[in-house]
């Protein structure tokens, strides 16, 4: 295991988070240099500025690129953390934001509102998203909540078996509609960061930065999660109850971002391994650097699907389910190697 | 090694009692698993709790560290009831344990796992302050792995993985300690050092076993449960005979004392049949006197 100090892998790591965030500006269908984009960034702190100076590779810069780059962050802290707290609750490797079915439920959403409304509008989307999810989230509080013993076994049960029983309406439902309904909810499930904008970030921003500090108030009691249920228990947590209340958090966090950016998959699985490698998770240290790690992700993740095709977007989705089988499958293949 | 046996077990009072249960029992799923348990513990003394497997062994002490609430009785710590006068969090800050339980695939340092035992006393944005960072070395030190402070506790071996988690139970500064099966999966030379360290803490212990010349050597009390019920309680001098032998563990054996130690020492007997009294008492008299 490769140890270095903790304060230069969190400088390292905020510096190329900074350096991603000014590339991410820079780089896309139309071309910004660099030194537009910083001085584009540095202009946007002098007073003596102008309305009518605003270029249009500066108006590219913060309307679209900006907007879409934070929520791509976003994106990758949330996913990473809702990852994290996940495995850690139920202790189980595996665990995915997605697992619990969670996004499933926010597909359902989207398509009933797609087929009930008649409508791709894209306020609705959102909203319908969000909507699903939540019935999902209440739905697994309701089955695991109320079994005491094997609460962890249950509960991933209950969630693939939600998860099944969601996609099962969606394809009823698809099944009847007309095909141009079936490409919305297509493209909708594979993922994009094409809704950014200035006006919804707030939501997102509030709620993953709310969990992330609840995390690091609750991170002795996630490392103690590990130890086991009993262990747990006897260092003074209310394993059921805390369990319940880590699985409201991280659904939260996969709802808001199902709902505003579609399905990116494995994201949440694969972003706290890679940490786990290096550090240990439990601690602020380690919570941050997940955060950060998944971030810088998905901003590269977003500049991919930008400028692998011309003139075209890739979806998000696609990118990281690509890349995250691929680490997936060595994951395995390492570990049976070790054992 | 040469324990307090000699010295005749003191009947616990209000003052001397640390723990009290009284006629506990519990059942799960419909099946009586501990059936009216009553005993005291002193403080300071080292208690050892035996018994075949499904006596009841790892259930009474679930019900001791409050992680099952028996369905009739009570346990007593520091005359308070542990589920009407002490919340999870507050009894954590008393009595620590040590289980079999081991994270996996989480790559948590050994320090991360002694740590834990600060959870109990802290709030929850409080950060780690240089004396419980302190707190946390001397631990780690006491149970000699200084050299592994910052190895993953997967690497560890069996004792040393048991070593850290008593060094967890430290950082929690309990007044009792209760350990399930600590020296189980453990060769020789860690079981006795295992048990040495718990000892040398110098707070009462409870530890289930199932060695049980190691049980006697090392314990001031043993309890013997059988099928739920408390069968024996004693000194080892008093509990362990060929007869709770025979009768709880279905094994024939002679005990005789221990040539370095003033306590029991078992002789298990192979091939024989247990009922067959005749065998055992012609050809093995024990040695060992009971008054």
């Amino acid at each position: 295991m490769i140890r270095i100090n903790n304060s230069t892998i969190i400088f390292f790591t905020i510096s190329f988070g900074l350096l991603s965030f000014i590339a991410s500006l820079s780089l896309g269908a139309a071309d910004i240099s660099f030194n537009d984009v910083i001085s584009s960034l540095l202009a946007s702190f002098s007073p003596e500025k102008d309305a009518q100076d605003v270029l249009f590779f500066e108006r590219i810069i913060w309307e679209l690129r900006m907007p879409r780059a934070i929520l791509a962050f976003l994106a990758g802290c949330g996913l990473a953390v809702s990852g994290l707290i996940l495995q850690t609750v139920t202790r189980n490797p595996l665990a995915d934001p997605y697992l619990f079915g969670i996004s499933s439920g926010a597909s359902l959403g989207v398509v009933i509102s797609i087929v009930l409304l008649g409508s791709t509008i894209s306020v609705v989307t959102p909203v319908a998203a969000f909507a699903g999810s939540l019935v999902a989230m209440l739905m697994l509080l309701m089955i695991s909540g109320r079994k005491q013993s094997q609460q962890v076994e249950s509960m991933l049960l209950a969630g693939v078996a939600l998860s099944f029983l969601f996609s099962s309406f969606t394809s009823l439902l698809l099944y009847h509609t007309d095909p141009q309904a079936v490409t919305a909810v297509l493209f909708w499930t594979m993922g994009s960061f094409s809704r950014a904008q200035w006006g919804v970030l707030w939501f997102p921003a509030l709620v993953i930065i709310s969990c992330v500090m609840m995390m690091l108030a609750y991170r002795r009691q996630l490392n103690a999660m590990l130890l086991g249920d009993e262990s747990a228990t006897t260092l003074g947590i209310n394993v059921n109850r805390f369990r319940l209340v880590m699985l409201v958090l991280s659904s939260l966090i996969t709802a808001t971002l199902v709902s505003l950016c579609g399905g990116i998959g494995f994201v949440g699985l694969m972003i706290p391994h890679i940490v786990r490698y290096f550090v240990s998770q439990g601690t602020v240290f380690g919570i941050m650097l997940t955060a950060l790690v998944g971030g810088i992700f998905m901003i590269w993740v977003d500049v991919l699907s930008r400028i692998v095709l011309e003139n075209q977007e890739l979806p998000v989705g696609v990118i990281t389910s690509a890349v995250g089988s691929l680490f997936f499958l060595s994951l395995l293949y390492f570990r049976k190697n070790k054992a | 090694m040469n324990s307090s046996n000699d010295q005749s077990l003191s009947i616990p009072t209000a003052k001397t009692e640390i723990l009290s249960v009284q006629h506990v029992s519990w059942h799960a799923d419909n099946q009586l698993i501990l059936d009216d348990i009553s005993f005291a513990i002193n403080k300071g003394s080292f208690t050892g709790v035996l018994g075949p497997n499904g006596a009841g062994k790892s259930s009474l002490l679930r019900c001791l560290y409050r992680y099952v609430k028996p369905n009739s009785g009570s346990v007593k710590f520091n005359q308070q009831d542990i589920w009407q006068q002490y919340d999870a969090y507050q009894y954590a800050q008393d009595i620590a344990v040590v289980l079999q339980e081991t994270p996996t695939h989480f790559n948590l340092t050994v320090y991360d796992i002694v740590a834990l035992g600060l959870l109990p006393h802290k709030s929850l944005f409080t950060r780690e302050q240089s004396s419980d960072r302190q707190k946390i070395d001397c631990a780690i030190k006491q149970v000699g792995l200084v050299d592994k402070t910052l190895q993953n506790f997967e690497h560890l071996s069996g004792g040393e993985k048991q070593r850290v988690l008593i060094a967890r139970a430290i950082v929690q500064s309990p007044s009792l300690l209760i350990m399930d099966e600590p020296t189980s999966h453990l060769d020789v030379r860690y079981q006795i050092q295992v048990i040495e360290l718990a000892k040398s803490l110098g707070i009462t212990v409870i530890a289930s076993f199932h060695d049980l010349n190691l049980a006697s050597a090392m314990c001031d009390q043993l309890i013997v449960l059988d099928k739920g019920k408390l069968v024996e309680q004693g000194t080892p001098q008093n509990v362990i005979t060929s007869e709770m032998l025979s009768n709880v563990f279905g094994v024939c054996a002679d005990v005789s004392v221990h040539s370095q130690h003033n306590v029991p020492h078992i002789s298990y007997f192979y091939g024989y049949d247990t009922h067959d009294k005749t065998i055992q008492k012609s050809e093995h008299k024990s040695e060992f006197s009971h008054d």
